[in-house]
C-alpha cells in the first residue's frame, strides 16, 4: 500500500500516511489540533480545512456548499487521503464565521431615505404665540390655533381636556414660545384633522429626538423597540415573557380564562404591566421619561390585541371563528392604558382573521413577501405558527397552532434567547457529550429555540432518540438517565451551569418539541397543497420568529421543521412582527401597505376538515413518516462513515 | 356481448411472514403458517391469486382468566386451568395458531415470575405443534421482564412476541432479533402511527419479514368502521408501494368482542337481544368477518364456535369461481 505525504500549514513537518487514512487522523499524527465536536461524523462542519495542493476523496460534504468544495474545502473527518496533499487549517473563529453564513441575522437599519417630514405622522412644530393684552383678549386656545393656522397652515386641530388644563401654564412658562407635538395621517392636506398630543414650553431643537415605540405582543414573548422618530434609529430593544403566560400558554387557554369572572381584566392588566415594564426599562436605557413617548405602533395576534384592548375574544375560539374587530381605529395611550404620554397615538395594526393577526401582516410587510416576484413561503415560528405563501400577486395563509416550545416555553430548561441561553449545540456521536455556544459566552442557564432545534436534530442523528422521539436508555453515557419525568438527556451538569443545577432535555420536552415542529410542517404542507404548488416550486423560504439570533437550517431540516429545500433558499429574519411594526411606526406608507396586505390575504381555515390532522400525525416523526420528503436527511442517516 | 371486468394492477405487494419453525429450520413445530403475500385487495381472485388464506388463532391464557365472559369459562371449563391442556384443545378445535396471553399475576395473586412465564410457554409448545403468538401482560416493564426470558427459552421457534408499541418496542425487538423470533407492532388506529412504528422496528435491524402489524380494532358497534377504514388504507398504501405498510395485519377480535356488553352480559338486557350465547358468537363472528374483508391476515378468536363459522366463511371467500 502506497504512502502519501500530507503537509499542514500549521505543522512544522509533513507526515507520511498510507492510502485511505482519514485526513483528521493525519492531522492528529502531525500534531495539528482540529476540533470535532460532532465526534467525526461530518455533521458539524467545524473540521473544515482547505486543500491547497493535491486532492482528497470526500466521503460526505454535508456541511459544505458546492462553492466551498470548489474552493478546496473538505471536512477533515470525512476525507480520505489518496495522494500527496497540502492542507491549510483555518483558525477556529474563521470557521465559525463561515458556518454562520447560512443563517442571516439582520441588524436593524433605518430605511433608506427615511424623511420624517414626508412619511412620519407625528411631528413637532415650534410656534411663537402673540401674548394677550388688554387690546387683544383672545383666549389661549384660540391664540394657539391662530398661530397654528398662520405659521404652519393647520386648520383642524383637536385637543384633549387634559392638555387644555395645562395650556395656559405652559404658554406663560415658555413666555409664549411653545413646541407643539401633533399627529396627522396626512400632512399634505391642511384641512385634514390633526390631533395635538403635547406641548412644551420654549422652542425645542429640530434635531432633538421625538420618541415612539414599536411593540409586538406575542403569546409568549413581548418585544418593544424605542425609536427616535426624527432619525428613525432604534435606540433600545427590550423583550420579556408575556405576563399572561401564567394564565395559559396558548391563545385558546387565554381566551377561556378571559371569559371567566374577572379574567379579561386580569389578562389585560398582566399584558399592560409587561408592556409598561418594558417601556420603563427601554426609557431608562436612554434616560427619558415614558411620558415623552408620543406614538406606539402595536403588532400582535388577534387574541393578544383583543385582550390588550379589553374587547371580548370568545368568538375567536368558537365556530365560525371570527374576531370582534380586525381593523382597529387609532387610539391613545390613555385609552389603552400605556404609560406613554396619555395622548400618544396608539396604532394597533390590522389583522386578517382570528388566527392570522397583525403580527403576520406586519411580518409580511417586513419580509417583503408582498413585493416579490418569487414564490415565497413566510413562516413565523411562534406560538401560533402562522404561514404565508405567495408573492406580489397573491397571498394565502394558515395558522398551525404550534405552541411555545421554540420560544423556550413548555420546555423545562427552555428560555428566551438571552444571556446564558445555549443557542447552538453539537452532540458527539461517540461519547454523546455536547459542545455548545452560549449567548454572552457565560455559563449556560437554559436553552433557547435555536439551541433546542439543534439539540433535537443532534440527539436524533447521534441515536440518543429514535425517529419517534423515544430515548435510547441503553447507551453507555451518564448523560442519558431516568429523571423524575422519565428518560432525559443532561446537556450541562450542575457544575457547568450558571445556576448550579443540571440543564436537561426530558422526554416530555421532546414530545412538546415534536408536536410543535409537526404542527408547523403540517401547516406548510397544507398550504402548498391548497394552491397545488409542489415544494420544489417555492423559490425562497423566509423564517421569522424570536427563537434566537441564529437558527441552523440544516438542523431544522433534519428535524423535519423546515422543508428539505436547498439551504441558500432560506433567509432568517428574526422577529418580523416587530420589524413590521417599526416600519409602520416610521412610515405612513408602510402602514397603508399593511392594511393592503390584510385585505389581500386569503385565509385557509384548518379546522374545516381532517386533512390537517393527517398531515400533523405524519409529521410527528423525525424527520417525517414519509422519508422521501427529506432526501438530504435520508442521505445523512445512510451516509457511510469512513473507517 | 362479453363484459370486460376492469382489473387493478398494483405496484406493491404485502410481505409474506412465516410463523413457527419446523425441525428442519431449527424449531419443533409440527406445522408452520405463512400469511401475507397479497398483490390485490382481499379475495379479488379475478385480479390475482390470493397466496395465503387468513389464519385463525385461538387465544388462551397461562392461567384461568376469571374476568372473561362466563360463557367462555363455561365452555372451556377445567381446560382453561392448564395452558398446555387448553392449547391442545384449541388445536383440536381447528386453530391454525395459538395466541398465549401471559397474565400480570398468577392464580395466587403474586406477580407472574419470568420462570413461571417460561414454564407456561414451554408446556404449550410441548402440548401443541402449532406456531405460537405470545403477548405479555400489556404493561411495558412487565412485558419486557417476562418476554426476554421467554424469547431466550424458545430460541429458533419463530414465535411472535407482542406487543411492541411506540413507547416500548426496543427490548422486545432486541429479544426477537437475538432469538430468531417475530414481533407484532400495535398502534392506535392510525395509518401514520402504524407506519412510524414499523419504521422504528425496521431501524433496529429486524427484517420486516418478521413483523406483523396490529392496527387495533374495535368490535362491531364499537368503532369497527374506523378500524376497517384504517386497515383498508394501510392495505391500499401497501399495494401502492409504500414499503413500511407492506406487513400482514393481525387483529385481536376475541379480546375486543368479548368485553362488549352484548357478549358479556346475559341478564337485565332487552328481550329482543335474543339468546345470549348465540348473540355473543354472532358478535365475534361478524366482527371477524368484517375485518377479514378489510385485509386482516390473522384473526385471534376466543370461542371455537366462532372459529368454525369464520373458517367456513373464509372457505367460501377463498373459492375461486369457475
Amino acid at each position: 500500500m502506497a504512502d502519501h505525504l500530507v503537509r499542514f500549514d500549521t505543522a512544522p513537518a509533513p507526515v507520511s500516511v498510507p492510502t485511505g487514512t482519514l485526513l483528521s487522523d493525519a492531522a492528529h499524527r502531525a500534531g495539528v489540533d482540529i476540533q470535532q465536536p460532532c465526534g467525526g461524523q461530518g455533521r458539524c462542519g467545524r473540521c473544515a480545512v482547505r486543500i491547497t495542493d493535491g486532492t482528497v476523496r470526500r466521503r460526505s460534504t454535508l456541511r459544505l456548499s458546492n462553492e466551498d468544495v470548489e474552493a478546496g474545502y473538505a471536512l477533515a473527518c470525512q476525507s480520505v487521503i489518496e495522494a500527496d496533499v497540502s492542507i491549510t487549517v483555518p483558525p477556529q473563529e474563521k470557521i465559525e464565521r463561515r458556518l454562520t453564513t447560512d443563517r442571516t441575522a439582520a441588524e436593524v437599519q433605518v430605511p433608506d431615505s427615511y424623511d420624517p417630514a414626508q412619511v412620519q405622522t407625528v411631528r413637532r412644530v415650534r410656534l411663537t404665540v402673540p401674548p394677550p393684552s388688554m387690546d387683544d383678549q383672545t383666549d389661549d386656545w384660540s391664540r394657539l390655533q391662530i398661530a397654528l393656522r398662520k405659521q404652519v397652515r393647520l386648520t383642524e386641530v383637536g385637543i384633549s381636556v387634559m392638555q387644555l388644563r395645562r395650556l395656559g401654564h405652559i404658554l406663560r412658562k415658555g413666555e409664549w414660545d411653545i413646541t407643539v407635538i401633533l399627529d396627522s395621517q396626512a400632512w399634505d392636506c391642511p384641512d385634514c384633522p390633526v390631533r395635538l398630543i403635547e406641548f412644551k414650553p420654549g422652542l425645542m431643537e429640530d434635531r432633538d429626538p421625538l420618541w415612539g415605540v414599536a411593540i409586538d405582543i406575542g403569546t409568549t414573548t413581548v418585544s418593544l423597540w424605542l425609536v427616535d422618530l426624527i432619525s428613525g434609529e432604534v435606540r433600545a430593544q427590550v423583550a420579556e415573557y408575556n405576563g399572561q403566560i401564567a394564565r395559559g400558554e396558548d391563545v385558546i387557554s387565554r381566551i377561556i380564562y378571559s371569559s371567566k369572572g374577572s379574567g379579561a381584566e386580569e389578562l389585560r392588566d398582566l399584558v399592560l404591566s409587561t408592556i409598561n415594564g418594558l417601556l420603563q426599562s427601554a426609557c431608562k436605557q436612554v434616560k427619558i421619561d415614558p411620558h415623552d413617548v408620543f406614538k406606539a405602533t402595536i403588532a400582535g395576534n388577534s387574541t393578544m390585541i383583543h385582550l390588550l384592548l379589553g374587547i371580548p375574544a370568545q368568538t375567536i375560539r368558537l365556530s365560525p371563528f371570527i374576531t370582534a374587530v380586525n381593523h382597529i381605529p387609532t387610539l391613545t395611550g390613555r385609552d389603552v392604558g400605556l404609560d406613554t404620554h396619555p395622548d400618544a397615538t396608539v396604532d394597533c395594526l390590522p389583522g386578517v382573521a382570528s388566527y392570522v393577526g397583525a403580527d403576520i401582516t406586519a411580518g409580511v410587510l417586513s419580509s417583503g413577501l408582498d413585493d416579490t416576484e418569487k414564490v415565497t413561503i413566510f413562516i413565523d415560528v411562534g406560538t401560533n405558527g402562522e404561514i404565508v405563501l405567495g408573492n406580489k400577486e397573491w397571498l394565502v395563509t394558515v395558522a398551525a397552532s404550534a405552541g411555545p416550545a421554540f420560544e423556550g416555553g413548555g420546555v423545562a430548561d427552555g428560555m428566551r434567547a438571552t444571556r446564558g441561553a445555549i443557542e447552538e449545540i453539537w452532540v458527539n456521536g461517540d461519547t454523546y457529550d455536547p459542545s455548545y455556544r452560549v449567548v454572552g459566552s457565560v455559563k449556560p442557564r437554559g436553552i433557547c429555540g435555536s439551541g433546542l432545534i439543534a439539540l433535537l436534530a443532534e440527539l436524533f442523528l447521534a441515536g440518543v432518540i429514535d425517529k419517534g422521539g423515544n430515548f435510547n436508555t441503553n447507551l453507555d453515557t451518564p448523560r442519558v438517565r431516568i429523571g423524575e419525568h422519565g428518560p432525559e438527556y443532561v446537556i450541562a451538569w450542575a457544575s457547568e451551569s450558571g445556576h448550579g443545577r443540571d440543564i436537561r432535555l426530558s422526554h416530555v420536552d421532546v414530545d412538546n418539541l415534536l408536536r410543535t415542529k409537526a404542527a408547523i410542517y403540517a401547516g406548510f404542507t397544507i398550504l402548498a397543497d391548497s394552491v397545488g404548488i409542489p415544494f420544489e416550486a417555492v423559490e425562497q423560504v423566509l423564517v421569522g420568529g424570536s427563537f434566537g439570533k441564529y437558527i441552523n437550517v440544516e438542523k431544522a431540516i433534519q428535524l423535519g421543521l423546515l422543508p428539505d429545500l436547498p439551504w441558500e433558499n432560506f433567509y432568517f429574519l428574526g422577529n418580523t412582527a416587530i420589524r413590521g411594526a417599526y416600519q409602520a411606526l416610521l412610515d405612513r406608507h408602510a402602514r397603508e401597505r399593511i392594511k393592503d396586505i390584510a385585505n389581500r390575504m386569503t385565509y385557509i381555515e384548518l379546522s374545516a376538515d381532517n386533512t390537517f390532522y393527517e398531515a400533523f400525525t405524519s409529521a410527528l416523526f423525525l424527520p417525517h413518516t414519509d422519508l422521501a420528503r427529506f432526501p438530504t436527511v435520508q442521505a445523512a442517516l445512510g451516509a457511510p462513515i469512513p473507517q | 356481448m362479453p363484459v370486460d371486468i376492469p382489473k387493478d394492477k398494483w405496484p406493491g405487494e404485502v410481505r409474506t411472514v412465516t410463523l413457527g419453525a419446523a425441525a428442519a429450520n431449527g424449531g419443533t413445530r409440527g406445522s408452520v403458517v405463512a400469511v401475507g403475500g397479497e398483490k390485490a385487495l382481499p379475495f379479488m381472485h379475478f385480479e390475482t391469486d390470493t397466496p395465503h388464506r387468513p389464519a385463525l388463532a385461538m387465544e388462551i391464557m397461562d392461567r384461568l382468566p376469571e374476568d372473561w365472559s362466563p360463557l367462555l369459562l363455561e365452555f372451556w371449563g377445567d381446560t382453561a386451568k392448564d395452558p398446555a391442556v387448553w392449547a391442545k384443545a384449541a388445536e383440536d378445535a381447528g386453530a391454525d395458531l395459538i395466541q398465549l396471553q401471559l397474565s400480570q399475576t398468577g392464580a395466587d395473586g403474586n406477580p407472574t415470575t419470568p420462570d413461571a412465564a417460561v414454564a407456561a410457554v414451554k408446556s404449550v409448545l410441548a402440548a401443541t405443534g402449532l406456531p405460537l403468538i405470545i403477548f405479555g401482560p400489556g404493561q411495558a416493564d412487565v412485558d419486557n421482564e417476562l418476554l426476554v426470558p421467554v424469547a431466550e427459552a424458545t430460541k429458533g421457534e419463530r414465535v411472535v412476541l407482542g406487543l411492541c408499541e411506540d413507547k416500548n418496542y426496543r427490548t422486545i425487538v432486541a429479544a426477537a432479533l437475538a432469538n430468531d423470533h417475530l414481533v407484532t407492532a400495535r398502534t392506535a388506529m392510525d395509518v401514520n402511527l402504524a407506519k412510524q412504528l414499523n419504521i422504528l422496528i425496521s431501524d433496529m435491524g429486524l427484517p420486516l419479514e418478521r413483523v406483523l402489524m396490529d392496527p387495533t380494532t374495535g368490535a362491531l358497534g364499537y368503532g369497527i368502521e374506523y378500524g376497517f377504514s384504517v386497515m383498508e388504507r394501510l392495505r391500499l398504501a401497501a399495494l401502492q408501494g409504500d414499503a413500511m405498510t407492506q406487513l400482514p395485519m393481525i387483529v385481536t377480535v376475541g379480546y375486543e368482542t368479548w368485553k362488549t356488553k352484548e357478549s358479556k352480559v346475559g341478564q337485565d338486557v332487552p328481550g329482543e337481544w335474543g339468546n345470549w350465547l348465540e348473540r355473543a358468537i354472532n358478535w365475534e363472528t361478524m366482527t371477524a368477518m368484517t375485518l377479514v374483508e378489510s385485509g386482516a391476515d390473522i384473526v385471534v378468536l376466543r370461542h371455537p364456535e366462532s372459529m368454525k363459522r369464520v373458517r367456513a366463511a373464509i372457505d367460501e371467500l377463498m373459492t375461486v369461481p369457475e
